[in-house]
């Protein structure tokens, strides 16, 4: 591959997950620049040197609470060009409707449990990287449990639901084709027929996808 | 704590009152020098001027000894009365400088300009008879001072020539001290009248009672007694007027003070409109219906809670021990040697100590009830409050619970599936990467289950993140769909928030179980103090508190916390309301 390195920073504060993290990531062929155990350190990497995506755990040294959040949201309003991939042990489907905001563009937020299925993972950073999303399932799957009266999911097909499902964590066409071993052709059938089926207006963007699905599934 | 205790007012049997026998001799007296005074006028040679200012000084004898004598009667613990008396007398020794005779002629000159000084006094004593200020006693002394001596002075250098004690002739002399002499005496008189209308409009709440007309009547008579001075020594052309209009005004005082007596005596009915409001409507807060009846808007209530050792107002709220000031008194009430109350009122009103008895034994039932309220209302809050710091405790230690797992076994189990996902990828044994895929499965099951257990001990993005987010969450996860309005400008405190949104997760876990519900609402809005929230479904109802734990640990919660929950079911659906108080306590 002609492409230069993706060039990653992180935050986390445990030293096992902050140095595994990286070995994935070395392993995988991405630059890792910086890695820190506090938010702060991490924002002013970014304000400083170019990196293509940061990765932070949630709660983060000083308080343990919000920090990661808000050096997230910080990085997504003043540095639209760097990727942002959040971690943390729950996943919430308010803080990921946060994160989101108006654009699922550039911004990844997955259980830490993810990270062990490093194939897996390191597609995501580099989906995130360049540009896609990357949702914990556990997100769509709470939302996608619910009983509706008059419920247009329930007029989903049993492949049609893993394809929606796929779908809203961001996964790409091929993705989806890949995971449900099932041709490209098929998975774009599935797709404009969900999208009927829920009155979604189709698009072939995504990331813009990705929030459309989330947004009906939240409503 | 018991010593906050304040000494009770010492009873009026330890004060003397007068006998009755110099009550009538001061009577007598009165009347002879009436009868003195208008010999002696009839005797002088110029019966017109004369006879005037005879009829001015009765004007003024009459009122002070009959009033004098009244106060002496009715309020013995004042020194008001024999002031007053004092001030009627030396008035009444003026006229003796009308006397030819050498020595009674001395006498009245010497005693010529004392009455300043006693009005002076009389009218800054009031109502207690004692200077309890300063500045009023400099005032007071100061005149005194320039009405005995600089009046020596001037007599000694002749002022008079034909006084007894005169030694010089130098009347010029004389003039000069006579004029610095009344100049000094208005000066001072002005100041009594400033100090005067300086204390009324210090005490504002007194301005509410009848007796704000007497400081008025002081006052006045103050500024024309110096300006009859001023107009003694510029000799103006309107000198007899303006004395004309003084004593007319120094008479009117005493007789103010009269109507003030008269004024309580008509407050003593007010008494027995209280018992009989008292017994027609029992009334829970008696602040309202005494003030009413002793005329004081400012008069507060506090009652004593022996058990707790402090003293706390009719809601059993603690307040700080009342204290007398120099605006207001204090009295306490008292049953078996126990205080039971105290009220706190407008320091004019200890001019009318019957009033206060009556009072005292009309509310004397009523204050024992009102004192009993107010002791249950306190131990009800005691025990919310205890209530409130058991579930804040309970809440602290799940936090820490939440936490340890957080930083300890999650994390170790994180890092663990980690580690097996990195020995898989490394291994090109397809036995073994089997083995550690199940592995990874295992310890990803370990992972959720322990979330569950870690989410359900303490939601941690509650506290993290706020009310909206988590609220968001519930949403998220719910087995219904939920319209979700969280209008909340601010964070809410840590326990109101904790408490809206178990309000809100037991609601809906409810909604999804029980209700059938198609959709529920889930409103959260705030006033200044208190964080509503609503939770609506269109299911078939059902939510009783009788019926699950669920709704009356809610209850429980809310109510901790000082707040309320309502239940409301119908065909239509549920409706949940809860109240919870915003404001941080204790």
């Amino acid at each position: 591959m002609s492409n230069p390195p993706l060039t990653v920073g992180i935050a986390e504060d445990s030293l096992l997950l902050r140095e595994g993290l990286g070995r994935i990531l070395s392993d995988a062929g991405l630059s890792l620049v910086a890695s820190y155990d506090n938010a702060d350190d991490l924002l002013a990497c970014v304000r400083g040197r170019s990196l293509d995506i940061a990765i932070l755990d949630i709660r983060l040294p000083p308080s343990h609470t919000d920090e990661g959040i808000r050096a997230a949201l910080h990085i997504r309003q003043h540095h639209p060009n760097v990727a942002v991939l959040v971690l943390s042990q729950y996943v919430e489907v308010g803080l990921a409707l946060q994160l989101l905001a108006d654009s699922a563009e550039r911004v990844g937020y997955l259980l830490k449990d993810r990270i062990s299925d490093v194939q897996d993972f390191t597609d995501a950073v580099r989906r995130v990287a360049r540009g896609g999303s990357a949702i914990d399932p556990t997100i769509i799957s709470a939302l996608l449990q619910r009983r509706r009266h008059d419920d247009p999911l329930a007029r989903l097909t049993p492949r049609e639901r893993q394809v929606i499902a796929l779908m809203a964590t961001g996964t790409s066409n091929q993705g989806i084709a890949n995971n449900l071993v099932i041709t490209l052709r098929a998975t774009e059938k599935y797709v404009s027929s969900i999208f009927d089926k829920l009155g979604i207006p189709s698009t072939r963007d995504e990331s813009r996808r990705v929030l459309a699905v989330l947004l009906y599934l939240r409503s | 704590m018991a010593n906050a205790v304040p000494a009770a007012e010492p009873p009026g049997s330890d004060l003397r009152t007068p006998h009755a026998w110099a009550l009538w001799a001061i009577v007598v007296a009165g009347l002879g020098i009436i009868a003195g005074t208008l010999v002696l006028t009839l005797a002088s040679d110029q019966l017109g001027t004369q006879g005037l200012r005879s009829l001015l000084v009765g004007w003024i004898v009459i009122p002070y000894v009959v009033g004098g004598i009244l106060a002496w009667w009715r309020r013995p613990t004042s020194r008001l009365g024999p002031l007053m008396l004092a001030t009627g007398f030396a008035t009444a020794l003026a006229p003796l400088q009308w006397v030819e005779q050498p020595t009674v002629y001395s006498i009245g000159h010497l005693f010529d300009m004392l009455p300043a000084a006693l009005f002076l006094h009389v009218f800054l004593a009031f109502p207690t008879g004692t200077l309890t200020w300063l500045p009023e006693r400099i005032v007071v002394i100061a005149c005194y001072a320039a009405v005995t001596g600089l009046q020596v002075t001037k007599i000694i250098l002749g002022v008079t020539p034909g006084s007894r004690i005169a030694v010089f002739t130098n009347v010029e002399a004389a003039n000069r001290v006579e004029v610095i002499q009344l100049t000094l005496v208005a000066g001072l008189l002005l100041v009594g009248a400033g100090l005067l209308f300086w204390r009324r409009r210090a005490s504002r709440s007194s301005q509410l009672r009848p007796t704000a007309l007497l400081v008025d009547a002081f006052g006045l008579a103050l500024v024309m007694l110096a300006l009859l001075y001023v107009a003694g020594t510029q000799g103006w052309p309107a000198f007899e007027t303006i004395r004309l209009v003084t004593f007319a005004a120094l008479g009117l005082a005493p007789i103010a003070f009269l109507f003030a007596l008269l004024d309580a005596r008509l407050a003593r009915g007010d008494v027995a409109g209280l018992l009989v409001e008292l017994r027609a409507h029992p009334t829970e807060d008696l602040q309202p219906p005494l003030a009413r009846a002793l005329r004081d808007p400012s008069l507060t209530l506090a009652y004593w809670l022996p058990e707790q050792g402090s003293w706390a107002d009719q809601n059993g709220q603690p307040m700080s021990a009342p204290h007398a000031d120099d605006r207001r008194a204090l009295r306490i009430i008292s049953r078996e040697d126990e205080p039971m109350a105290a009220l706190l009122f407008d320091r004019s009103l200890t001019d009318e100590p019957e009033l206060l008895d009556a009072v005292d034994a009309a509310a004397g039932i009523a204050l024992e009830n009102a004192r009993l309220q107010a002791e249950l209302r306190a131990r009800l809050q005691e025990l919310q409050g205890s209530r409130a710091r058991v579930l804040e405790a309970g809440q602290r230690e799940r936090q820490r619970l939440e936490r340890n797992l957080h930083d300890g076994a999650q994390q170790r189990l994180v890092a663990l599936s980690l580690e097996l996902g990195l020995l898989g990828q490394s291994s090109n044994d397809p036995n073994t990467r089997t083995g550690l895929a199940r592995a990874k499965a295992e310890v990803a099951t370990s992972l959720a289950e322990l979330r569950d257990v870690a989410c359900g001990i303490y939601p941690a993005v509650l506290t993290n993140h706020g009310l909206a987010i988590a609220l968001e969450s519930l949403a998220g996860a719910a087995a219904v769909p939920v319209r979700l309005d969280v209008d909340l400008p601010a964070r809410l405190p840590q326990a109101a928030e904790v408490a809206a949104y178990y309000v809100v997760s037991e609601s809906l876990t409810n909604a999804g179980k029980h209700a059938r519900a198609s959709v529920v609402d889930v409103q959260v809005s705030r006033t200044d103090d208190t964080a509503l929230v609503v939770i609506a479904d269109d299911g078939v109802g059902g939510a009783d508190p009788a019926r699950g734990s669920g709704l009356r640990g809610l209850m429980d919660r809310v109510e901790a916390l000082g707040g309320q929950l309502r239940i409301s079911t119908s065909a239509d659906g549920s409706r949940i309301e809860a109240e919870i108080p915003c404001q941080t306590r204790r």
